[in-house]
């Protein structure tokens, strides 16, 4: 009578961009360590779009920003796991993936911008707002593309032309750049970015990229912005996009043509991408795969269809639920009960027990692993695990109905 | 359009600034002042003493006086300075260039090191050389002029010998031509090597002590400012575009903290000014404000309102200035919401 | 917001406005000692305070005038470390301690003084331009705009100049020229209350506009003008030591800018002592109410956050 008990994850078939295996980040604060990311586990496929989806405070951010070593070390220490990153050469050529959390500074340099790319939440904020458009985006070629710039010089390119076109220029050298002989090459490097610069606005339907290339943030309107954003990340044509709630900051009726835009030029590039999200009809529309992420961990990741239409984990069906739609009846909204907990130091138990109606005495005991339920749909909940593995008798375990509502 | 009406708001409010200013130092030097106790010599007879109220118009009415001099101004008369034996205009013309020379200097001092320093703290925020950096701030601010410029002078002049007091060295600066009164400029025009260097060296202790409080005000909005950029949207975005570390800085957080940084130039400035009258006296440096010191002295009070005039003149231009710089940089930079 | 749960071991009482007013004030206290700069700057404070207090213990009080520097043509310009003087003295004889303490004393007179007026017809001022508002209103502030468009030393300068040199005109002119932030706080408050809904509510319920003005807007002014007072404690001993430098107080005045300005013509013959104690003085006197200054803004004041 007992359902089947999940069991270990077994190796993904499909080709992985990247995997989080077991990725900790902690935070040092006066109250103590909190455990803003505390054993996050989940894989990107090449050519997928996983959105990783849970509400605000979770930890998504903070994830997402590992990625690239963002998130601010003063304060926040990388705790423990890897990210594995194959990107599209190392795939080609069968070498083994990186770690982003362990590769020197120089190599990740390197990944920024031109292997991963981030797109931000609030487009107006992640532009400067004193440096023209054409100027922010240049400098994505002129930090990884600067050999294509110079490139079909058959003359000898003087040192310092060379160094202006991967912005290593001192003082003085700009002062020199300006003189005649070689003010025409610095200003042939220019000519090439704003073309390169031009054709990458100009995929994100941009009308006349190069006026837009003169003005500023300010001028321009919150769907600009965003398409300027998403020209600038896939400027390089990444293996991975990162997308941070693109459209949480935009109108309505621009976020559609925002999601649109991202979804055509993945297919376009075969870009794989990360959704961040709190919007579960976003995700549903946008992401194959999902993974929902509660108080720092992933609680279920699988295909969206079925996530959604059977979810496994209680928070997951609480979240279903609590998604008002047409065929509820009026005056019904479920919410789930409790508040989010603090994380500063919190005890081996699942974090979802204090608001969980199935919880038992165990759920505050133990951890719970994120094991397959079936075929790549996997959950992290005590109900789903085996009793056996844990030394436990059956009856120990939570009961959860098996066909939700 | 709007920076247009802006300035020319300001332009007309200053010339009322100026005269109630005046107005109100005129007004105490008649009424709680002598003013005419340094055109007494000696022992007068009661008749001279007479004679001489009537000449610079004592005994009329005091708007009538204010009036009379207001109009002297307006006409380049702004008087005699008895501590300089010569009419007002005249002393004012030549000493300006001395101390405007000096504040340039100390200007650029101030301004190089104040966003250096401040830029070094605030990127290393809250490890030592951003602590270190907030304790020359507030000691900066706190530093007596007078005193900062002794113990510099006792460190430099009497032990080390490195420095001399006043602006040249006599005989090297009659070798050339002076058509600016600017020393470092002339030299330069003049092609001499030696009497620019002899500018220098005149005017470095100066030029730093007058400049040590404004370096510590510039400092602080400076390392300030940069604190807040670093935490912005954009300076996480251009990381992630792969820019290396210093660019990072460079390029994105600093040059956007310069920009609320430039509204304390107009405070520092001010602290410039002041600090001219007694880096004058004790550096023997021959300008306005040793000029003021010695009217301030000897109740000279026909320099006293000229130099009152031409500093506040100066002053409210300064701001005029950076403030209009402000609003044009800040209109860029305003977000759109 | 730290919480006021923990109890008062002073006897305050527990209820009413007065118990609100106290606690508030010990958690200010509590926040403000916890930033070691600023407890520095009270350690000085204290120190310089007692300096001032204990002057006429510490040292024999000069006849006829405490505040005039003792002449001891026998003792001039003995080094620090001679037994009797252990600053030194300077070229008239006069002991180098004695103007550091004395200087303290007078340099407490002065800054409350010159503190209390200022305070006093700033708030009257502001009060009257913010209440009456119109016509008054403009005039009062073209006035403070008129003031604060000249650097304070160069207008207190001027105004001492004028009238004469002598410690009390220093007064004056500091008087003169400090009044002006006060102000513009206050009206500032007035203005920012007059623009809130509650002024409204409460003239419902049948408060008159003085009341008003005693339950709200000077209870509520009150912080930014302590915090400018403390500056301004520091800010007024500096710009008078830096006038009696240039020679606006009377000579032979036991007072920190005078004793520096003597002590300058000793410097090249090396006799550094006779300025540079009292001008340490002046610095740790305005550095310590800075300090405290500052730390008083960053607790009172959350517009200042991050600091």
């Amino acid at each position: 009578m007992t359902a089947p008990a999940a069991s270990p994850p077994s190796r993904a078939t499909a080709t992985l961009v990247v995997s989080v295996q077991d990725l900790r980040v902690h935070f040092n604060v006066k109250a103590g360590v909190v455990h803003a990311v505390d054993g996050v586990s989940f894989d990107v496929r090449d050519g997928e779009t996983l959105g990783l989806v849970g509400e605000t405070g979770c930890g998504k951010t903070v994830t997402a920003r590992s990625f690239l070593r963002l998130v601010r070390t003063p304060p926040g220490i990388y705790a423990g796991g890897r990210i594995d990153f194959w990107s599209r050469d190392a795939r080609r050529t069968g070498a083994g993936p990186v770690d982003l959390l362990s590769i020197p500074d120089r190599e990740m340099l390197d990944i920024r911008g031109d292997r991963i790319a981030m797109i931000f939440q609030d487009p107006g904020k992640a532009l400067n707002p004193a440096m023209s458009i054409g100027d922010q985006v240049a400098e994505v070629f002129f930090q990884h593309r600067s050999e294509d710039l110079i490139g079909d010089h058959r003359q000898r390119v003087p040192r310092m032309v060379r160094r202006a076109s991967r912005q290593v220029t001192t003082g003085p050298e700009r002062i020199v750049l300006r003189l005649p002989p070689w003010r025409s090459q610095a200003a042939s490097l220019r000519r090439r970015v704003d073309e390169l610069v031009a054709g990458a606005l100009a995929e994100t339907q941009i009308a006349n990229p190069r006026k837009i290339m003169d003005r500023y943030p300010h001028e321009l309107s919150g769907g600009m912005k965003q398409r300027v954003m998403i020209a600038q990340a896939l400027a390089c044509n990444p293996d991975l996009l990162i997308a941070d709630e693109p459209t949480t900051a935009l109108d309505v009726t621009i976020q559609a043509r925002i999601l649109e835009l991202i979804a055509d030029l993945q297919q376009r590039h075969g870009t794989s991408v990360l959704y961040i999200s709190h919007d579960l009809s976003l995700v549903r529309r946008m992401c194959d795969r999902v993974a929902v992420m509660y108080a720092g961990r992933i609680v279920e990741t699988g295909d969206t269809d079925t996530v959604f239409s059977r979810p496994l984990h209680p928070y997951t069906r609480g979240l279903m639920a609590a998604v008002p739609s047409a065929s509820q009846k009026r005056g019904e909204l479920v919410a789930i009960e409790g508040n989010v907990p603090e994380l500063v130091d919190p005890p081996p138990s699942c974090h979802f027990h204090t608001r969980c109606g199935s919880a038992v005495a165990l759920c505050g005991q133990v951890d719970p692993e994120l094991l397959e339920f079936d075929d790549s749909h996997r959950v992290a909940c005590l109900a789903y695990a085996s009793a056996g593995e844990l030394g436990v008798p059956d009856t120990a375990l939570p009961l959860v109905e098996r066909t939700p509502r | 359009m709007q920076i247009r009406e802006y300035i020319l708001r300001r332009l007309m409010i200053l010339p009322l600034i100026v005269v109630g200013t005046s107005i109100i130092v005129f007004t105490l030097s008649r009424v709680g002042g002598n003013p005419i106790a340094i055109y007494l010599e000696h022992e007068m007879t009661p008749a001279e003493v007479a004679e001489i109220e009537e000449r610079y118009g004592l005994n009329d009415p005091l708007p009538v006086q204010y009036l009379a001099w207001a109009g002297g101004v307006l006409t380049g008369d702004m008087g005699w300075s008895a501590v300089s034996a010569q009419p007002v205009t005249e002393a004012l013309l030549d000493r300006v260039g001395a101390t405007l020379e000096l504040a340039t200097f100390a200007a650029i001092v101030a301004i190089t090191m104040g966003v250096g320093l401040g830029t070094f703290g605030g990127a290393r925020r809250d490890r030592l050389p951003d602590h270190l950096t907030r304790v020359f701030s507030i000691s900066g601010a706190s530093m007596p002029i007078f005193w900062f410029a002794i113990l510099l002078l006792i460190l430099f002049w009497v032990n080390l010998g490195w420095v001399s007091i006043g602006r040249s060295d006599p005989i090297i600066f009659a070798t050339i031509a002076h058509p600016t009164g600017l020393y470092t400029i002339d030299a330069l025009l003049a092609g001499s090597p030696s009497a620019f260097l002899d500018a220098l060296r005149y005017m470095a202790l100066p030029a730093i002590t007058l400049g040590f409080g404004a370096t510590a005000i510039i400092a602080r909005m400076m390392r300030s400012s940069l604190v807040e950029e670093l935490n912005e949207d954009y300076v996480d975005a251009a990381r992630a575009k792969g820019l290396p570390e210093r660019l990072v800085l460079r390029r994105h957080a600093r040059r956007n903290a310069l920009i609320p940084t430039v509204t304390v130039i107009g405070l520092g400035f001010g602290f410039l000014l002041q600090g001219t009258v007694v880096v004058e006296i004790i550096f023997r440096w021959p300008g306005l404000g040793r000029w003021m010191a010695d009217a301030v002295l000897r109740g000279d009070q026909a320099t006293i309102m000229a130099y009152v005039l031409f500093t506040s003149i100066l002053f409210l231009a300064v701001n005029l200035i950076v403030d209009v710089m402000y609003a044009y940089l800040d209109r860029r930079v305003v977000l759109g919401a | 917001m730290v919480e006021l749960s923990a109890p008062s071991r002073l006897p305050l009482p527990t209820h009413g406005p007065l118990a609100v007013r106290a606690r508030r004030f010990a958690e200010v206290a509590r926040q403000v000692l916890r930033n070691p700069t600023t407890v520095a700057g009270l350690v000085i404070i204290v120190a310089l305070l007692a300096m001032a207090f204990l002057a006429p213990l510490l040292t024999t009080p000069n006849a006829p005038d405490p505040y005039q520097m003792p002449r001891d043509w026998t003792m001039r310009d003995v080094p620090p470390g001679t037994p009797g003087h252990p600053l030194g003295t300077t070229s008239t004889g006069g002991d180098v301690f004695y103007g550091v303490l004395w200087g303290a004393r007078t340099s407490l007179q002065l800054s409350v003084i010159v503190v209390s007026i200022t305070v006093t017809v700033g708030i009257i001022v502001g009060s009257l331009a913010g209440f009456i508002g119109g016509k008054l209103d403009e005039i009062l502030m073209r006035l403070v705009d008129v003031f604060l468009a000249i650097p304070e030393l160069i207008f207190a300068l001027a105004i001492a100049a004028v009238l004469g040199p002598s410690f009390s005109n220093i007064i004056f002119a500091l008087a003169v020229v400090f009044w002006v932030k006060y102000a513009r706080i206050i009206r500032g408050q007035i203005i920012h209350i007059k623009q809130n809904d509650y002024v409204d509510a409460a003239r419902v319920t049948g408060d008159s506009r003085f009341s008003i003005y005693r339950k709200d807007v000077l209870p509520n002014s009150i912080t930014p003008v302590m915090v400018q007072a403390t500056m301004d404690m520091g800010g007024i001993v500096l710009t008078a030591a830096t006038l009696s430098f240039i020679g606006l107080a009377e000579a032979g005045l036991a007072e920190w800018g005078v004793l520096v300005s003597d002590g300058q013509a000793g410097i090249s013959a090396g006799r550094w002592w006779a300025s540079t104690f009292p001008g340490l003085m002046v610095f740790l006197w305005a550095l310590a109410f800075n300090l405290v200054g500052d730390g008083l803004r960053d607790v009172l004041d959350p517009r200042t956050e991050g600091r």
